[in-house]
């Protein structure tokens, strides 16, 4: 299949996707939640003007429609996402758009992510070619048990024990993400600075993702290795090294991406906890603060966000994968 | 005296077919124990099962507001680990915590299972557009990242031990009609398949007494598989303060972990307090996991070979 012709194909299926997704949005928040009138709107405005007209829920509902009958409120909703309008706060912080609260905290999630997804990636294809390479032995059982138990760690509670026992009991890494702290620093130890916050973040993903990768990395050089090259590397002479290098590696690493895509769902959901439990202002933090405060049209922003970067994130993933397989980038 | 006999004959057959379940059973646990995964998987759930459900033989019952002695007491022998923010005795918690952990992801795995192979064998078996929504649908929802989705849901159905389990099957059924749908597909080209229908055997006829049955094996690791993943799913959300609460509710460990981060046991150092309940969700989790990998290795010998 042309490669352009996929890339079109592949974003026709994003646009798609993006539609049920903000449909879903519509579906769960101004059907399922309720009267969208008490959902979505403020509970008065200030203290002091419970009953009187309100100015805000007057223009919110003129906004989206919500005395509208549904299919006009749909299409105003889905008018509205698209523009870029996600919708105004209504308790976290009264009468702001969520959008402009989202923005900045995206950058801060989108660091952390990166950051903890190349560690783990690095990770667990080392690990993974040790323990593929040595199937059955002591070194491959160690890290099958181990990345499985850290599998099944909630990431809350690694968090937690990582905080206790390197930033409370021994006081090396900061309890809290107290970064920018210190106004006046140059470039370097206020990047210095951000990678101290980041360790145990990172640590965490690491320990609690990590099996991801090295298992199925694991699994594919064990279906890769038998093979009849294989043997061929091995009789002409190849060292070990040269043999995973050349010949085990680029075959074993189709699977990973595929791994890889499945993978994004696990690590917004990783990321949210992540940072409640290290105070890191992103998005996970975000919606905390959202649940808390029951700030409904700010959940809904957050909730589309996070999913939409997902199905993009998967999207670049398969393209990726396109990229990587000459089979099927040929063929 | 002809009467005796018919009744004798109806017994006998009963205890044939019984003694043939028996040794079927014999059979497949003898299988189960052999495999190691398995066995390790069933010896922790078992275990984790007693402890839970036996609670009120092992630590007496529940604590009522009347037992409250000091609060955030640190482990002694009276309170082997300590006591919790309102002062009940942590470890008296600890061994309550799993019942509801447990019926939170046996009853979410039972709703999933249903849900998902329901929409398996459906789009699997009848193919064509049906097929095509169906697994589409699937593709879609699997794609959503699981916590913000149950979050969404449990926060809008408003928490409780019903909604909990409700938001959990929804988030969980995709994987599950996904693997179901597959082994439909190769269960249907088999030839009894055909055979049964060149004699006239209907469609809901072949379902019911020959697709189902054989992906049967299967959907019981999946739900296995499925009770592991709504464990954990239901500790994050307790954990986000959503899970099932309330005066008379007994507190998942997801609960006692999020209660201790609240009362700040950890810038205080009460690791007694949000250790032990995070240890026993991991643990638990990993054994069903376990349990359901076992499971595939023995349905699949193939995987055996990874």
């Amino acid at each position: 299949m042309n490669f352009r012709r996929y890339l079109l194909r592949k974003t026709v299926y994003v646009i798609i996707t993006i539609f049920f997704i903000a449909s879903l949005n519509f579906l769960l928040f101004q059907v399922i939640a309720g009267d969208p009138t008490y959902v979505l709107l403020p509970r008065g405005c200030g203290t002091s003007n419970v009953t009187g007209e309100c100015p805000l829920r007057a223009a919110l509902i003129h906004e989206w429609a919500l005395d509208q009958p549904l299919i006009v409120r749909f299409a105003t909703y889905l008018r509205n996402v698209f523009s870029g309008n996600l919708g105004t706060s209504i308790t976290y912080q009264t009468g702001v758009p969520v959008a402009t609260i989202i923005a900045p905290r995206l950058w801060t999630t989108l660091i952390l992510v990166g950051v903890a997804t190349a560690t783990t990636m690095w990770l667990g294809i080392i690990l993974g070619r040790i323990s593929g390479w040595r199937r059955g032995r002591p070194a491959d059982v160690i890290i099958t048990l181990s990345t499985l138990f850290g599998y099944s760690m909630p990431s809350f509670w690694v968090s937690l024990l990582l905080i206790f026992s390197l930033s409370v009991t021994i006081r090396i890494f900061p309890v809290y993400w107290d970064f920018g702290a210190y106004a006046r620093m140059d470039l370097l130890s206020t990047v210095l600075d951000y990678m101290w916050h980041l360790i145990l973040p990172v640590a965490t993903f690491v320990i609690t993702n990590v099996a991801w990768f090295s298992l199925t990395l694991r699994n594919s050089l064990t279906d890769v290795l038998p093979e009849d090259y294989m043997i061929t590397a091995r009789a002409k002479g190849l060292s070990q090294g040269q043999q995973l290098r050349w010949h085990a590696l680029p075959n074993a690493r189709l699977p990973l991406v595929t791994a890889s895509a499945l993978y994004f769902g696990w690590v917004v959901s990783g990321a949210i906890v992540i940072e409640i439990v290290f105070t890191i202002q992103g998005l996970g933090q975000l919606t905390w603060e959202a649940t808390t405060a029951f700030d409904f049209p700010l959940l809904s922003g957050i909730f589309l966000i996070a999913t939409i970067g997902v199905v993009v994130a998967n999207a670049m993933a398969d393209v990726l994968y396109m990229f990587l397989d000459p089979r099927v980038r040929e063929a | 005296m002809g009467e005796t006999t018919v009744v004798g004959r109806r017994y006998s057959l009963l205890r044939e077919r019984l003694s043939h379940d028996i040794e079927r059973f014999r059979k497949f646990a003898a299988v189960l124990i052999k495999n190691r995964l398995a066995f390790a998987g069933i010896a922790i759930i078992v275990l984790f099962s007693v402890i839970s459900f036996g609670a009120p033989l092992l630590v007496g019952p529940y604590p009522t507001q009347l037992q409250r002695t000091d609060d955030n007491l640190p482990p002694s022998s009276a309170h082997w680990l300590g006591t919790d923010w309102e002062g009940f005795d942590l470890l008296t918690l600890l061994v309550y915590g799993g019942q509801i952990s447990l019926i939170i992801g046996f009853s979410a795995s039972i709703v999933a299972m249903v849900l998902g192979t329901a929409v398996g064998v459906f789009g699997g078996f009848y193919g064509g557009i049906t097929d095509l929504i169906l697994a589409r649908m699937t593709d879609f929802f699997l794609v959503i990242p699981w916590l913000p989705f149950v979050l969404v849901l449990v926060i809008i159905l408003t928490p409780s031990l019903p909604t909990i389990i409700l938001a959990i099957a929804i988030v969980s059924w995709p994987s599950t009609a996904r693997v179901i749908r597959s082994q439909v597909l190769t269960v249907k080209e088999r030839q009894f398949i055909e055979r049964s229908r060149a004699i006239g055997a209907r469609p809901g006829f072949i379902v019911r007494k020959h697709i189902i049955p054989n992906v049967m094996p299967l959907v019981w690791a999946e739900a296995v598989l499925t009770v592991s993943n709504s464990v954990f799913t239901e500790a994050f959300l307790s954990f986000f303060g959503l899970g099932a609460s309330g005066p008379d509710v007994i507190k998942s460990w997801g609960v006692l972990v999020n209660e201790s981060y609240v009362h700040l046991a950890l810038v205080q150092g009460h690791w007694w307090y949000f250790g032990p309940p995070g240890l026993f969700i991991t643990v638990v989790v990993l054994g069903f996991a376990m349990l359901g990998y076992g499971l595939e290795e023995i349905m699949n010998p193939a995987l055996k070979r990874r």
